[in-house]
């Protein structure tokens, strides 16, 4: 079920992508991931909205009110939290949802892409049971793995100096701290959520950085135009928090009225 | 990032393991399917992390190399004899080996390539030809000395195949094309037409030609005198283990389970079947038999002209070749507990090797 709804189509398209892109399975991680993130837009625009309006909803005065006059039960908080999102119409799980659709579309993507670059005979073996029959996989085995200076099949290191520098593992962990930075909104202090939030924005990029360094480069790749896609995504929909990437002594200082 | 729930944060970190538990085309998760080799009295598989030698009278082991676990190291390609009497094992952390049969004991080791040895060396009494998925042909001699390297323009899985005439080897190599190669000096004596699809199985040679299968569907045989194509004939899937030619017919299956037996000198078809599961490797030809194995699990014996003598299913994943050892069948399954299994001719299990955790 799984390799019939989601990784056949994706495999085969990415090869279909390859064999249009001259043989080159660089471009065709990036076209392939551009065009999948191009399809779930609708779904990522849906998250955002939601977002919003769960935030606008947080900030609200109600909002506030109902937390401090409900603040030692917790049920009749619950009650009165879901009157206000049934009054706003807002949806508590308005943000989740594409969420969890998009899990299944970007864990298959990359399972795509791990599964194409097959380079041992039980992995080629599978692709072979993967692949449709229009698609001309005779011509196109064994795939060409190199891209720039890199082995997309292999973890990917560039040798300066008699030095091996993992560059896209950097990239990996530069873009992911720059995306998380750009789309987390200003916090007050205290505010739910926002201290996981902080946590995270730190420890994710070490360990995508960590998945970039350990496995294939074709990985990598895929998390960097991800995250170069999502950036500009969000700076389209006018949603990136530029002033985020400042540093804390140069962010305007507000000023206090006396 | 943003997680306005910890709903996501769980689907988040549950999707990090998933992508990491299915990073196959990191190395350290590399996989292939085991290699079996035999002597008179020792069977040698090469399954993951270790090469095992198996008494072949009991089925009880003799020894393992390395002794001890190494997880970043794993065997997959079939072992093999020099004609000196050493065993070479080339492994996926790119190292071949030389062992001692009786032993086990490391004699040398050839590092200098940098990818995977997924086809099993040749060895003739010119020296060791050890192809390797770089693309690469390494000739070196019987102690491990590096003698020349061949390039190729595509991964090396198939092992090459020697011919006395003409003091020449045949390499068949992914990127669709088959070169003679002189094996003293590593010149190129001919290379054929691109021929449409990856050759991963070891040739046949027999009087003058060459028989190979390709991923194009075809089964190909070439004038081993220029690589000239004499006669192509479509099969109904990938082509993946080699051809065996006896008594001028060529024997081999294919992905979708058909098994062939081609005239050959013109390629006609003798007869096909199609079986239970796909067929990934050579069969083995005995005098009047054949043997052969399907991914679906199950063990054919035919008698030449196809009729079935009798047929097994274990229930394990088969990938492997059979071999014969003296008056057993040995049988290698993927994926099982049971590493090694031995038939007698007629199909009756004599014994079964589980190898036993070493502490």
């Amino acid at each position: 079920m799984w390799n019939t709804l989601i990784i056949d189509p994706m495999v085969n398209t990415l090869l279909w992508i390859y064999d249009l892109l001259w043989n080159n399975f660089g471009l065709a991680i990036i076209v392939f991931t551009v065009l999948i993130r191009l399809i779930t837009l609708p779904l990522t625009y849906q998250q955002t909205k939601s977002a919003q309006k769960m935030q606008e909803l947080q900030k609200s005065k109600q909002w506030q009110d109902i937390q401090k006059k409900h603040k030692g039960d917790r049920e009749k908080l619950s009650q009165e939290q879901m009157r206000i999102y049934k009054e706003m119409g807002v949806s508590p799980f308005g943000s989740c949802l594409p969420t969890v659709i998009q899990f299944p579309i970007i864990i298959g993507l990359y399972q795509a892409i791990i599964a194409s670059l097959a380079v041992t005979p039980t992995q080629l073996f599978n692709l072979s049971t993967h692949i449709y029959p229009f698609i001309p996989a005779a011509a196109l085995i064994p795939l060409d793995n190199t891209f720039l200076w890199m082995n997309l099949s292999q973890p990917e290191r560039l040798t300066i100096a008699g030095i091996g520098i993992p560059v896209l593992a950097i990239f990996v962990v530069i873009t992911t701290y720059i995306q998380s930075k750009l789309m987390t909104p200003p916090s007050q202090p205290g505010e739910q959520g926002a201290q996981m939030t902080q946590a995270m924005n730190l420890y994710m990029p070490f360990l995508m950085g960590w998945l970039a360094y350990s496995f294939a480069a074709g990985l990598a790749l895929y998390f960097i135009v991800g995250n170069l896609f999502t950036i500009a995504q969000y700076a389209i929909m006018g949603k990136v928090e530029w002033r985020n990437l400042l540093p804390s002594a140069l962010m305007p200082k507000k000023v206090s009225k006396k | 990032m943003k997680f306005k729930s910890p709903l996501i944060f769980f689907l988040l970190i549950v999707s990090v393991l998933i992508l990491s538990g299915c990073a196959g085309g990191g190395q350290a998760s590399a996989t292939g399917w085991p290699g079996l080799a035999a002597d008179e009295s020792t069977a040698y598989l090469a399954h993951n992390r270790h090469i095992y030698a198996v008494n072949l009278s009991n089925g009880l082991e003799k020894w393992r190399f390395p002794v001890e676990q190494d997880n970043k190291r794993s065997f997959y390609a079939t072992p093999t004899f020099t004609t000196d009497g050493q065993l070479l094992a080339g492994s996926y952390e790119n190292i071949l080996f030389s062992l001692d049969p009786a032993t086990g004991v490391q004699k040398w080791s050839f590092a200098e390539a940098n990818d995977r040895f997924i086809a099993a060396p040749l060895a003739i009494e010119q020296g060791i030809f050890a192809a390797n998925a770089n693309n690469s042909l390494y000739a070196l001699d019987l102690q491990g000395t590096q003698r020349w390297v061949f390039p190729t323009t595509g991964p090396l899985w198939a092992k090459p195949v020697a011919d006395p005439d003409c003091n020449c080897i045949y390499l068949p190599s992914m990127d669709h094309k088959l070169y003679s190669i002189d094996a003293q000096t590593g010149d190129t004596n001919w290379l054929t037409e691109d021929l449409q699809g990856s050759i991963v199985g070891t040739p046949a040679y027999d009087s003058g030609l060459l028989y190979i299968g390709t991923f194009a569907n075809e089964l190909i045989a070439l004038n081993a005198s220029d690589g000239r194509v004499v006669w192509r004939t479509p099969t109904s899937d990938w082509v993946w283990g080699g051809p065996i030619v006896q008594e001028g017919v060529v024997y081999f299956g294919v992905l979708d389970g058909t098994f062939y037996a081609l005239e050959a000198a013109t390629g006609s078809v003798k007869w096909q079947q199609k079986f239970d599961g796909a067929i990934t490797q050579s069969p083995l030809v005995t005098e009047d038999k054949l043997y052969f194995t399907t991914e679906a699990g199950s063990v054919y014996a035919l008698n030449l002209n196809g009729t079935t003598l009798w047929t097994k299913n274990l229930g394990f994943k088969l990938y492997t070749s059979p071999i014969q050892a003296g008056d057993l069948i040995l049988i290698a399954p993927s994926g099982a507990d049971e590493y090694l299994i031995a038939f007698n001719m007629d199909g009756a299990q004599q014994w079964v090797y589980l190898p036993e955790a070493k502490k």
